[in-house]
């Protein structure tokens, strides 16, 4: 180690080139190893080679380079023929599932959820068709196990599979190859393991979904597989029921940590219709609720008005209240005379913003908005001229502002004022 | 084998306090001959950490005069009936417990230095503002300061109103530089913040006291321009290592242990140390200085490299309370945020005002406590360190003490068993007249810097100036404290190939 005088006696240059040239020959090294690797595994392919030196020689390559799908591939075919149970052992105990017999007529894992692409692959070696039977010669010597072994022995695959990829998706977290193939273990865990052992397998997955959520927040192909990960759960394949309480009380801890996030509010929106009905609420129980709702987004638009996410959640809250039939989770039988108090008192909070914040656009494109929802709730569709004189001079003021504030969308503005009428009398623009 | 007065020295430095160790930590791959002395056996110097019995040593030396013009007023007190208080080498107290922000340069030289490697960092969390109570029978309150929109959000302590003065002042400072900001506070530059804040932004004094405590500032009457960079850092700093928290603080007594491990990153570069070894005499000849070392040694070497003793008259002097007690308050330290670390520092300020004498007067200037949890080696589990801070002054000393009583009172966890002040130390720590590098032919003085709640970056300009003038002609500007791993160090991917 001796390094005291070696480097940079007289400054860089020397020290620089020195290690540009290392590091070259340490680039040529890494790549003449892969491409070995890589020409090592692909014979073994084109020679249908799929034991376990190979899948060995799969799990190198794949920490080189996850991207390589068809290297996915091929360890799944290696999995399927030399390490899973012949006969998914689950196929005695799983309920639901349609896709676990194993005769070579079915194809694997056609459940709806399944997105890889080629996540299924016909068994490719020499097991008899007529499977059902279970006692073939040729089962007995590939599998001399009983199920309570072979269940034990596909379990401890999928655990070592999942854990194999969590490196790998820690590095590359948007690497679908990697996505796919864990998905496609886990749907191997419903089609191999009894409910109750899937189920745990699934809980994890979930837990691993929340981890990438932390890390991303506003990952939506995450909260995507989430809310895939929350469907199977809930399936009756895996003895689930309903977890929408326990999703809603996620999405709000997602939004505490940043308000900004299409995707919590999102899902929230999505679970609130069921959460009710499992609640089993009745008409005070959903105003409660609509209520908590507003108030709480109106302390975020208090603090980030600029914040398209939380203009969004607070339309879908009117709309409950304008809309009903489209939405009707929260306030399905209010009375007219109701919905219209709502909506003014909504707007008077909305104006009030104005006093500190004076030129966010989407505060005057809220109130643009809601004052044509006002139109209709007191009177009739606003296109159709039903507007009153009061509604009138806000619109005019509203959208004055917006040709301000945002004059590359003037086009728009102006079809706004023509379809409703606003147009100012000649001589005063 | 050569001895020490053989050598012809390239670099003596005086004292391994933060600045010289830093230093020394530059100079680690230059090959220089350095020589690296320290009167104390310990490494820190004025910013070290030290356990019971070096303390109570250091306390005896201060107050012996020993501690140049800096230090003074210094005492340790243990209570008669000291059950819990465990041996003197369990105990850590650092006499600089600066946290260090996000964005500090000093964090960016220890990255590209790779010092970082062998510091182990902790989050500091969000600041609280001790609010008294508001009547006798009310208790006092420890009121969380919200620095990011979320936090705001989520805040029960702020008014709505309030809360969009703080969204706008929040944005108004992370952009400040620009245009039209600029215009709105360049009138306001050198008069106090509380002038802006009151006046361009009508804020009520409640909020000002939160956006005061921002700035972690001693200075009661800090400029706006002064105010503005550093909430700027704080907000700038929020979740750059992870959520929840804009500052960090070095495990094993702060900069103390950015100081020791920057000694060894130079004695490994071949540099040689010497604790307990203090400069007799100086003489400057021809092509250097002549030394005479405390042990005996005479030393030849074309630079002399160390830390002024003097404090300027004028300049801020504090007073410091370090209280150990024996109670961990965990719910001082839990995460802001779910997902976030937990914090090993929690600090409390009392801006001005909210603490009075026991004859009525109340407090000018603010005090601020920086707690610390067990986390931070500094004490044993089960226990924390309290470090109270406050502009030194007549009242001072009480009003410190207030400051205690009260955090006990306030954040003393429920009908728990009564929490016992361990042992204390008190001192008082002025500071070098300005941050500039001294230069006298071939001696190099740093200037004592100034004790502070949170690490200031200007700390770090005087040491790339004596940087420069040892190397002279070999300086290369971007190698400043720029250096790869050594051999051995973290090398992570190479494993997959070695088949």
């Amino acid at each position: 180690m001796a390094d005291q005088g070696g480097y940079s006696q007289h400054g860089i240059a020397r020290t620089s080139r020195v290690r540009t040239e290392e590091q070259r020959q340490r680039d040529l090294d890494r790549i003449a190893k892969y491409r070995n690797l890589e020409d090592q595994v692909r014979q073994r392919v084109a020679a249908s080679d799929y034991s376990p030196e190979t899948f060995r020689l799969t799990s190198a390559l794949l920490k080189l380079n996850p991207e390589y799908y068809t290297i996915w591939n091929a360890r799944r075919r290696c999995l399927i023929s030399s390490s899973f149970s012949k006969q998914p052992s689950g196929s005695s105990h799983s309920k639901a599932s349609s896709n676990t017999f194993p005769t070579a007529t079915t194809r694997g894992s056609s459940t709806a959820s399944s997105s890889a692409p080629s996540a299924t692959t016909p068994p490719s070696q020499a097991s008899p068709t007529a499977g059902t039977s279970g006692t073939t010669a040729e089962e007995a010597t590939h599998n001399d196990r009983s199920d309570a072994e072979s269940e034990a022995h596909d379990f401890s695959i999928i655990r070592s599979e999942l854990t194999f990829t969590i490196p790998l998706l820690l590095e590359s977290p948007k690497c679908y190859w990697i996505w796919s193939y864990r998905l496609w273990i886990l749907q191997q865990a419903i089609s191999r393991l009894p409910a109750a052992r899937a189920r745990a397998v699934w809980e994890e997955e979930l837990r691993l979904a929340s981890r990438m959520l932390d890390k991303d927040r506003r990952n939506f192909h995450a909260w995507g597989y989430r809310r895939h990960v929350v469907a199977q759960l809930e399936s009756p394949v895996l003895n689930g029921k309903s977890m929408a309480e326990a999703e809603f009380a996620y999405t709000t801890a997602m939004i505490h940590k940043d308000l900004s996030n299409f995707s919590a509010w999102h899902s929230r929106a999505k679970l609130i219709p069921c959460l009710l009905d499992e609640r089993g609420a009745d008409d005070a129980a959903r105003r409660a609720f609509l209520d908590a709702e507003l108030n709480q987004t109106r302390e975020a638009l208090n603090v980030g008005p600029e914040d398209q996410s939380l203009w969004y959640y607070h339309q879908y809250l009117i709309l409950n209240i304008v809309r009903p039939s489209q939405h009707p989770a929260m306030a399905p039988h209010f009375s007219t005379t109701d919905r219209i108090a709502y909506l003014e008192r909504e707007l008077d909070e909305v104006r009030s913003l104005l006093e500190d914040y004076d030129d966010v656009q989407l505060v005057y494109e809220a109130l643009f908005e809601y004052t044509l929802f006002l139109c209709e709730l007191r009177r009739g569709n606003a296109k159709e001229g039903k507007i009153g004189e009061e509604e009138k001079k806000d619109l005019v003021e509203w959208l004055g502002r917006l040709k301000g504030l945002d004059p590359m969308r003037r086009g728009r503005w102006a079809d706004l004022e023509r379809e409703l009428g606003l147009e100012e009398g000649p001589g005063s623009r | 084998m050569e001895s020490l007065s053989d050598i012809h020295w390239d670099v003596v430095i005086s004292g391994t306090g933060l600045q010289q160790s830093l230093l020394a930590l530059a100079l680690s791959r230059s090959g220089k001959k350095i020589l690296h002395i320290d009167s104390n056996d310990f490494y820190g110097g004025t910013e070290a950490s030290l356990g019971l019995q070096d303390a109570a040593s250091w306390v005896s030396r201060i107050e012996a005069g020993g501690g140049g013009g800096l230090l003074k007023s210094a005492a340790i007190w243990r209570p008669e009936d000291s059950t819990g208080l465990a041996a003197s080498r369990q105990y850590y107290l650092a006499l600089a417990p600066q946290v260090v922000h996000a964005r500090s340069r000093l964090l960016e030289q220890l990255v590209s230095s790779r010092a970082y490697r062998q510091v182990e960092f902790l989050a500091v969390g969000s600041s609280y503002v001790f609010k008294p109570a508001s009547e006798p029978t009310q208790p006092a309150a420890l009121v969380r300061i919200p620095s990011t929109r979320e936090e705001v959000f989520s805040t029960t302590a702020v008014s709505t109103k309030e809360k969009r003065l703080l969204m706008k002042f929040l944005k108004f400072v992370l952009d400040h530089d620009s245009s039209p900001q600029q215009e709105t506070w360049h009138p306001y530059a050198e008069k106090p913040l509380s002038a802006l804040l009151s006046e361009a932004f009508n804020m009520g004094e409640e909020l000002q006291k939160l956006i005061y405590t921002l700035t972690l500032s001693l200075n009661p009457g800090i400029n706006t321009k002064d105010g503005l960079a550093v909430i700027r850092r704080h907000i700038s700093s929020m979740g750059v290592y992870g959520p929840g928290f804009a500052a960090i603080y070095p495990k094993w007594g702060g900069l103390s242990e950015i100081a020791q491990v920057s000694c060894r990153a130079c004695a490994v570069g071949g540099g040689v140390y010497m604790l307990g070894t203090g400069i007799q005499s100086t003489e400057v000849v021809e092509g250097g200085v002549k030394l005479e070392l405390t042990s005996g040694d005479a030393i030849r070497t074309r630079l002399l490299v160390r830390a002024s003793e003097d404090a300027a008259s004028g300049m801020p002097v504090i007073r410091r309370l370090v209280a150990v007690t024996n109670s961990s308050f965990d719910s001082l330290f839990e995460p802001a945020v779910e997902g976030a670390p937990r914090p090993a520092v929690a600090i409390i300020a009392y801006p001005a005002g909210s603490l009075s004498t026991a004859a009525g007067k109340a407090s000018e200037h603010p005090v601020y406590l920086s707690a610390h949890s067990s986390e931070t080696g500094e004490c044993p589990a089960g226990q924390s360190v309290l470090y109270l801070t406050t502009n030194a002054s007549p009242d001072a000393q009480e009003l410190l003490g207030r400051a205690l009583d009260a955090f006990l009172d306030a954040a003393k966890p429920s009908a728990q068993q009564e929490v016992r002040v361990l042992t204390k130390l008190e001192y008082e720590q002025g500071s070098g007249g300005s941050s500039v590098l001294i230069t006298q032919g071939p001696i190099l003085t740093f200037q004592a810097t100034t004790p502070s709640i949170a690490f200031s970056d200007s700390v770090l300009d005087p040491i790339r100036s004596a940087w420069k003038k040892i190397l002279g002609d070999e300086a290369v500007d971007d190698e400043y404290l720029t250096f790869s791993d050594r051999e051995g160090a973290a090398d992570d991917d190479d494993d997959v190939y070695e088949q």
